[in-house]
């Protein structure tokens, strides 16, 4: 034993000997790097195309007014002095004790995976001393505003409702094919612009989820739009979290409210169980083992969505079924869902939407937005 | 205890941070409290395999397909690491030793060990990198990596990686190199790692921990060779998958999905680094929670050495198969004691190395098996068919026998 291991030592020694030197040297005299501005380092070892985020400067931008506040992010409007383009520019304040935030490093690494037309584009990041700054694609208003400045009492036209959820389910699926969770979809997070676009915003939350599916924190999704697993304590859901979401907000563009306004993780899940019946190990096997599951639940009875939102047609009842089921296994899929019948006048339906949007972009009203 | 002695971290003067924590890592203090909750993230575990399944049907392609573009798209450049004037190959496995002690300290994803080699390559392919630099670059890496993947409580605190670093750089030191890495990268952190590709292939298998665990190890132990390097993670997830089967005897799928195709090359190249894992790999991979597949793996190899011994030296066909056997041989060539002993079996065959199994040792009391035993004692293990037995008639002697045969098989001794 004793003389295996002075082998293998001696077999350690020469790189063992090179580290200790590199370790002096490490422990050598602090002239830094970054003393002098990173670009000072050595020339590249091959030579690598300049990236466009380096060149851009905060000064770009013309900052205009407020647009809105997040938890972790102030948002403006902003004109490009080149081009004169609008944007929003997300202003992220770096923790100066733990260095970028992690939401940062997921939602720039994954908006810029996640390229596509329901999706709002990430154009830009700036770093200046003590703020991140993200340039996003200039979006009008997001959809709450939007319901509540342009329906009739929050609530949204047939056409229009339509060819939201279409988009909305169009960007949830591009996510989930790139396997990315949105985790907090909900109107103020989905924003829209002249054209009549839908695009997702705020991948804040967002993350990769891998194949099969790890287990994640639940504290995710704004309450009102969070799925019944997660708020029984399921760790382990995926991509039909997003798609409970969407049917929440599909049902609030009918009536202009939100489906399940609760207060608390408790109240949430009444107000879910009194629409959508309480579920037991018979109709959820399994229900019983998540963290926040009680046996004395108040028992409701399934309730028939069609009664609280009179103005939908059978066919969109049945969507709207389809993604809130209470078993995550039971909802439907984006994919799924883009296929149902419902989506089959879209066509003729959008060329009519046209002419409206186009007439009810009159007067508008200081949008606000989340990025 | 012997470990202790060992001079794994001369790096990293302030050794006492990990190994408290290592020891204590598979074994989990089970008060009654803490065995219900792991009851309860069991049976969970077994609802999110089947939530799992309804989401891998629906979007595993277009899933794989995004991962293997990424995979792609985010490969280190090896060429380029090669022309760094201060950091060189040989440093490596101490940045790496360092690294995998602190994602273990740290409890991270294994997912986030991966995608930490993979950003500090990619740096190093781009940036010119000082020496006394290069851990501070790691550090910055795992800092990334868990930000991106693992949940906010476990992400190192950047204090927590000063006092590993034993205080070289200051705070503000890490936070400007996360910051350059993450410019230099351009943000492209989304780097699918092996860890996730190997999840993906053995999602249609019965669960078998022992060849995950053995897989994981595997490819934790290709970080370390340069040839690996710009390999993309799906061909090392399967490679060594297929490698991992081989080793602990599992038919390999059959099917012809894309989970069971493996490059034979890279496996090839998998199974000639075995040898000498690191040694903080192979401690961090010989606990029960890992299956102890490091021990496994060992068992695996001197076995090879010996079987090796009375095997024909046939390497040139053995090769190129890219079937289970061919690198089994393989293996066996590799070994240098091997070599020595295929030589010295040219003069003679004095102890066979493996206890018999044969018929004739089976059944030891038959009285008569004592006479003519010598010859056919030998004969039933595989002996090559150049080998003579010239040696043989030294067996014709009862007193050979207690010397050879007594110790492995003790309930013998009765017979005589």
């Amino acid at each position: 034993m004793d003389g295996r291991d002075r082998s293998s030592s001696k077999t350690l020694q020469p790189p063992a000997a090179a580290y200790l030197e590199l370790i002096s040297s490490l422990a050598s005299p602090k002239s830094f790097l970054f003393r002098h501005p990173p670009r000072s380092t050595p020339p590249n070892p091959k030579p690598t195309p300049p990236s466009t985020m380096d060149k851009q400067q905060p000064s770009s931008f013309q900052q205009l007014e407020k647009l809105g506040e997040g938890t972790y992010a102030t948002v403006f409007k902003g004109r490009n002095r080149q081009t004169g383009e609008l944007v929003a520019l997300k202003e992220i304040h770096l923790d100066s004790e733990e260095g970028t935030p992690s939401t940062a490093i997921r939602e720039i690494s994954l908006m810029k995976e996640l390229k596509h037309e329901s999706i709002v584009s990430l154009y830009d990041v700036i770093h200046t001393e003590n703020k991140l700054m993200l340039v996003f694609e200039y979006m009008d208003k997001d959809l709450k505003k939007y319901m509540d400045t342009r329906g009739d009492r929050g609530q949204l036209d047939q056409a229009t409702i339509k060819s939201f959820m279409h988009q909305l389910l169009k960007g949830i699926a591009f996510c989930h094919e790139n396997r990315v969770l949105h985790r907090d979809l909900k109107p103020q997070n989905l924003l829209i612009n002249k054209k009549g676009q839908l695009k997702l915003g705020d991948f804040g939350l967002a993350r990769a989820f891998g194949i099969p599916v790890n287990t994640f924190s639940n504290e995710v999704v704004t309450l009102w739009y969070r799925a019944p697993d997660v708020l029984l304590g399921s760790r382990t859901y995926n991509t039909s979290i997003d798609i409970w979401s969407a049917g929440c907000i599909m049902a609030e563009l009918y009536t202009g409210r939100p489906l399940f306004p609760g207060t608390t993780n408790e109240d949430q899940l009444m107000k879910i169980f009194r629409l959508m019946g309480t579920p037991s190990e018979r109709s959820w096997p399994g229900i019983s083992q998540l963290p926040e599951y009680k046996p004395n639940f108040h028992v409701y009875a399934t309730q028939d969505l069609g009664i609280i939102l009179p103005q939908i047609d059978p066919l969109g009842l049945d969507l709207l079924n389809r993604m809130l089921q209470l078993r995550p296994e039971m909802r439907v899929s984006a994919h799924d869902a883009l296929q149902h019948p419902w989506f089959h006048d879209l066509p003729q339906l959008q060329a009519q939407l046209q002419q409206q949007m186009a007439a009810a972009y009159g007067g508008m009203v200081p949008p606000q937005q989340a990025y | 205890m012997a470990y202790q002695k060992r001079p794994t971290s001369s790096y990293q003067p302030c050794d006492t941070f990990f190994v408290e924590s290592y020891d204590e890592f598979p074994a989990p203090r089970m008060d009654p409290k803490e065995h219900a909750k792991l009851m309860a993230r069991e049976r969970q575990y077994a609802m999110a395999e089947q939530l799992s399944k309804v989401t891998s049907d629906e979007f595993r392609d277009d899933v794989l397909a995004h991962m293997l573009d990424m995979d792609a798209a985010t490969l280190p450049d090896v060429e380029s690491i090669d022309i760094q004037t201060e950091i060189q190959w040989f440093m490596r496995p101490y940045l790496l030793d360092f690294l995998i002690e602190a994602h273990t300290a740290f409890q991270l994803l294994p997912s986030t060990l991966f995608l930490t080699i993979n950003l500090l390559d990619r740096y190093c392919s781009k940036r010119v990198v000082y020496k006394r630099h290069y851990q501070l670059v790691g550090c910055a890496a795992l800092l990334i990596a868990s930000k991106y993947g693992d949940k906010k409580d476990r992400v190192p605190t950047i204090k927590e990686l000063k006092s590993m670093c034993c205080s070289l750089y200051d705070d503000d030191m890490f936070i400007q190199m996360e910051w350059h890495v993450l410019q230099t990268l351009g943000w492209t952190i989304g780097h699918p790692t092996v860890d996730n590709f190997l999840q993906m292939a053995v999602m249609d298998c019965a669960y078998d921990a022992e060849v995950e665990h053995l897989a994981l190890y595997i490819s934790e132990i290709s970080l370390f060779h340069r040839e690996f390097v710009s390999k993309p993670s799906s061909d090392l997830a399967r490679a060594s998958l297929a490698l991992a089967r081989c080793i602990l005897n599992r038919t390999q799928p059959r099917h012809t999905e894309w989970a069971s195709q493996y490059d034979s090359m890279t496996l090839v190249g998998l199974s000639q680094q075995l040898h000498q894992p690191s040694q903080v790999l192979s401690r961090k991979y010989s606990s029960a929670h890992y299956s102890r597949v490091s021990k496994v793996l060992e068992q695996f190899l001197a076995r090879q050495a010996s079987i090796a011994s009375y095997t024909p030296p046939s390497p040139q066909t053995e090769v190129v198969q890219p079937e289970p056997k061919p690198y089994e041989g393989e293996i066996g060539l590799a070994t240098p004691q091997k070599a020595t002993q295929s030589s010295a079996m040219a003069h003679g065959y004095i102890t066979p190395p493996i206890t018999p199994e044969n018929e004739v040792f089976a059944n030891g009391g038959n009285p008569t098996f004592a006479k003519g035993a010598a010859a056919s004692a030998c004969s039933p293990s595989p002996t090559p068919p150049n080998m003579q037995y010239v040696s043989s008639h030294t067996y014709t002697q009862e007193t050979t026998y207690p010397q050879q045969f007594l110790q492995p098989q003790m309930s013998f001794s009765t017979g005589y």
